[in-house]
């Protein structure tokens, strides 16, 4: 029962303000501006270098690309925890392939791009057709794509060779491939979901799908294929992550979902959907990236890393609530 | 039954209408006829077929036999919305259909918004194509603002300037003015009269025979999914249409044979209660609240719609936080931290959404019924025996149709959904109810009986505060009439000075 959450009518607003679109990201922006302020100071010689903060750009750019997938997602109301295993899947898969079997470059990316492609399918028809709740279909993929990157490659598949190693170790401007794709991706999806009129109905979806479909948009169709785009996204990230480390790890991207979708919570994504925006996931993932450089630098044991990661998550939620109920009491 | 004559152009004609779900005849053998530039009420209780008519209308699914001609077109198919969309059929829903993080503009224009040459949505022809259309529905707010932040009549203005924005041909209103204050009808009904100036077709839902009265030009009776004919308005009297959807005679407002005993306890008395305001600095919502409810006795609680009667109803049910003041029942001081405190001293609480606060949807009638006053089914060894057994005895006095006592709730109709909620409280004997919009979206049948089950109760000795935006029905039911206005009780009036006219001068002016 809700009652207590209810409001009255003449409190509205009657010529109401403008919205402000942005404040979530801005509120978040001004909060890693003030922490990179005090960890300056704290760790003048070590933080705020140039060499510090091109590895810290080179290090997020994975999460970055696939914090822009699971933006698209939450938007439309839904999300992926197979991110994370869906990256190790694919880099293993093209791993192999080169190593293995010895194919070339082109057609082994091109191989890993699908198995990626039609990993993020299945979630998409689980979900969307089959009506399973977003939450189980990907519990149990991600469970299934782990298992098979091991089945596949064991531990690991090393010795990547160097046409491939380059796609995520060629550097432009000191930032390695991986950060300038996630920018040009991240640039392209903003476009697509603020300016036209078929991305933007990710957000109808995810705001409310009954009246969505009343609208005419095939949600099924929508849900379908932010789930498809997210996991050729994934696919990508497990690709420069593999092509970086030259190196594909089966279980390279254990504990990357909780990273990605605290980060995309952060940059204000909603659970209940129809909420976020492509620089708000980047501003959560460059905040995410400050907080682990930061522990770095402070020598802080890399157990600690989780548990400050999920506090984080539980924090921006509670936050959120917070201001909702804030707002409407 | 009336003639088309030669000037008048049919719109849209229906012929035989069938439609079957499973278990249920929904719809059988309905004809239907608009014209262009008339405004013609379907009217009907609940389970007549109205919203299913309208829903094949709109292209929510189609019918299983009949002819439905639209605009010189003969035999349309209407295979999903967008087709009815495109041929220029409009619905205005009766549960909302928006977007809340979304703004106006893109509530308004929800997957159609303009676009450049290029592809990229235009937000200056947005912006202007929307604000045309809230001026032309008369709502001023910025086209930007999220949808959230509007007041629920604000919201019901955008889903019409939703439904303008197609420019459609025929437009259907289902139940529009469920959210609406008496002056925003109004304003409604200056908008349909305009819509009918300009040609265009108006269907017209609403179980408020007022309002089909005030606007409509013709009216077509359903009962049980069949047309029981189309009338000219100026032909009937409200008696009579009622007694046609009925079947039989009804006085919807039928007051109380017997009522109140002047003198007895006061159960509840209210003393300077007061709602400070909140953090975000808006104005009390409460503000020296004052009065007393006597057993056996019901008191109407009158207002516009955010008068603060809502509130008020929170607040003594323990659903408020930060309410100063003194809230006694009989005579002993209580105080309110939660609604679990309220029932504990005898409180009970019949919200205004149904749905969203009072049901368990997915749960059966009987464990919805049991499930305040759970308690008297044993602690430490629950009796579903004679949780059963007390839910049965309740569905028989209350006439809830039903399949049996383990049925869902969510497949009940909104008249007995309503008579369950009411039956929970039926079971906990609180000293004091406080009904808010008991009959909202309910037919005149189940009214009439939730009427009755509310006099039976003051019978009994219960303390009744019925809140309702139907002034008809408060006028009926009270034995006395509070009326407030931005918070304050701003007049009381004997169930034999209460017109409508003196609440809506209280209501109004203060």
């Amino acid at each position: 029962m809700s009652i207590a959450t209810k409001s009255a009518g003449s409190n509205y607003p009657n010529t109401a303000t403008p919205a402000r679109t942005y404040s979530r990201e801005i509120d978040l922006l001004l909060v890693i501006y003030l922490t990179a302020i005090v960890f300056s100071i704290l760790y003048p010689v070590s933080f705020f270098s140039r060499d510090n903060l091109r590895v810290i750009l080179n290090n997020l750019a994975v999460d970055g690309i696939l914090a822009i997938g699971m933006m698209t997602l939450m938007i439309a109301g839904v999300f992926d925890l197979s991110v994370g295993s869906m990256l190790s899947m694919v880099g293993v898969v093209t791993g192999w392939l080169l190593v293995k079997q010895n194919w070339p470059v082109a057609p082994a990316v091109a191989a890993g791009l699908v198995v990626a492609a039609l990993g993020g399918l299945v979630n998409g028809l689980l979900v969307a057709r089959a009506q399973v709740n977003a939450l189980i279909a990907t519990l149990g993929s991600l469970g299934i794509f782990q298992g098979i990157a091991i089945l596949i490659a064991g531990p690991s598949v090393s010795n990547l060779p160097n046409g491939f190693t380059q796609l995520g170790q060629t550097e432009i401007l000191g930032l390695q491939l991986p950060v300038w794709f996630m920018l040009g991706l991240a640039a392209a999806t903003h476009y697509l979901l603020r300016h036209t009129r078929y991305f933007r109905r990710f957000y109808y979806v995810g705001s409310n799908a009954k009246a969505a479909r009343l609208s005419g948009i095939n949600v099924e169709h929508m849900q379908i294929l932010g789930f498809t785009l997210n996991g050729l996204i994934a696919g990508t990230a497990g690709l420069a992550f593999a092509a970086r480390v030259g190196t594909a790890v089966s279980t390279a991207g254990v504990g990357t979902e909780l990273r990605v979708i605290t980060a995309v919570i952060l940059g204000g994504a909603s659970l209940s959907g129809g909420k976020g925006s492509i620089p708000g996931a980047l501003i959560g993932v460059v905040f995410m990236a400050l907080i682990n450089n930061v522990l770095i630098i402070a020598r802080v044991s890399s157990y600690w890393q989780g548990i400050v990661v999920g506090a984080i998550l539980v924090l921006a939620v509670g936050l959120d609530s917070y201001q909702n109920k804030a707002r409407k009491t | 039954m009336s003639e088309l004559t030669a000037t008048d152009e049919p719109l849209l004609t229906l012929r035989g209408i069938h439609k079957r779900f499973p278990g249920v005849h929904a719809l059988r053998g309905v004809d239907l006829d608009v014209r262009c530039g008339e405004v013609h009420a379907v009217v009907g209780e609940n389970g007549a077929g109205k919203s299913t008519l309208m829903q094949i209308l709109a292209g929510v699914f189609p019918p299983d036999a009949g002819r439905i001609d639209f605009d010189g077109r003969q035999d349309v198919v209407l295979p999903d919305e967008r087709a009815a969309q495109a041929l220029g059929i409009a619905l205005v829903y009766q549960e909302r259909s928006l977007f809340d993080p979304m703004s106006v503009a893109e509530n308004v224009f929800a997957a159609r918004q303009p676009v450049t040459s290029w592809g990229r949505i235009d937000r200056a022809v947005l912006a202007a194509r929307t604000k045309a259309l809230l001026d032309e529905v008369g709502l001023a707010v910025a086209v930007d603002v999220p949808l959230e932040r509007l007041s629920p009549a604000q919201q019901q203005l955008v889903e019409v300037a939703k439904a303008l924005s197609l420019e459609p041909k025929l437009i259907l209103f289902d139940e529009p003015t469920g959210a609406l204050t008496p002056a925003e009808t109004e304003r409604l009904f200056r908008l349909i009269r305009r819509l009918r100036e300009r040609k265009i077709g108006v269907i017209y839902i609403s179980h408020r025979l007022e309002e089909v009265f005030a606007i409509a030009d013709r009216v077509t009776v359903l009962k049980d999914g069949a047309g029981q004919g189309t009338f000219d308005i100026r032909d009937l009297t409200p008696a009579a249409l009622a007694a046609r959807m009925v079947g039989r005679e009804v006085n919807p407002h039928a007051p109380r044979s017997d009522p109140a005993p002047s003198g007895s306890r006061r159960m509840l008395e209210v003393c300077n209660l007061n709602d400070p305001a909140n953090r975000s600095g808006l104005r009390p919502r409460l503000q020296d609240i004052s009065f007393h409810v006597r057993a056996g006795e019901i008191v109407g609680l009158a207002g516009l719609v955010g008068a603060g009667r809502t509130e008020l109803a929170m607040a003594l049910f323990g659903a408020r936080e930060g309410v100063t003041g003194e809230i006694r029942v009989q005579g002993r001081r209580v105080i309110l931290g939660s609604p679990a405190a309220a029932i504990a001293v005898g409180i009970g609480y019949l919200p205004e959404e149904r749905k969203d606060d009072g049901l368990f949807l997915e749960m059966s009638i009987e464990d919805n019924i049991a499930s305040v006053a759970s308690a008297q089914f044993g602690s430490w060894w629950y009796s579903g025996r004679r949780q059963r057994a007390a839910a049965e005895q309740l569905c028989r006095t209350l006439k809830i149709v039903c399949r049996g006592e383990s049925e869902p709730v969510k497949n009940l109709s909104g008249g007995n959904q309503q008579k369950v909620v009411l039956a929970r409280w039926l079971l906990a004997h609180p000293k004091v109810l406080i009904v808010d919009e008991p009959t909202r979206g309910i037919d005149i049948g189940a009214k009439v009986e939730i009427h009755n089950l509310l006099y039976d109760l003051a019978r009994t000795g219960t303390a009744i505060l019925v809140i309702s935006s139907d002034l008809p029905e408060i006028l009926a039911v009270s034995d006395r009439v509070l009326i407030m206005r931005e918070g304050r009780i701003t007049g009381e009036l004997t169930h034999a000075e209460a017109t409508e006219a003196a609440v809506m001068k209280y209501a109004s002016l203060g």
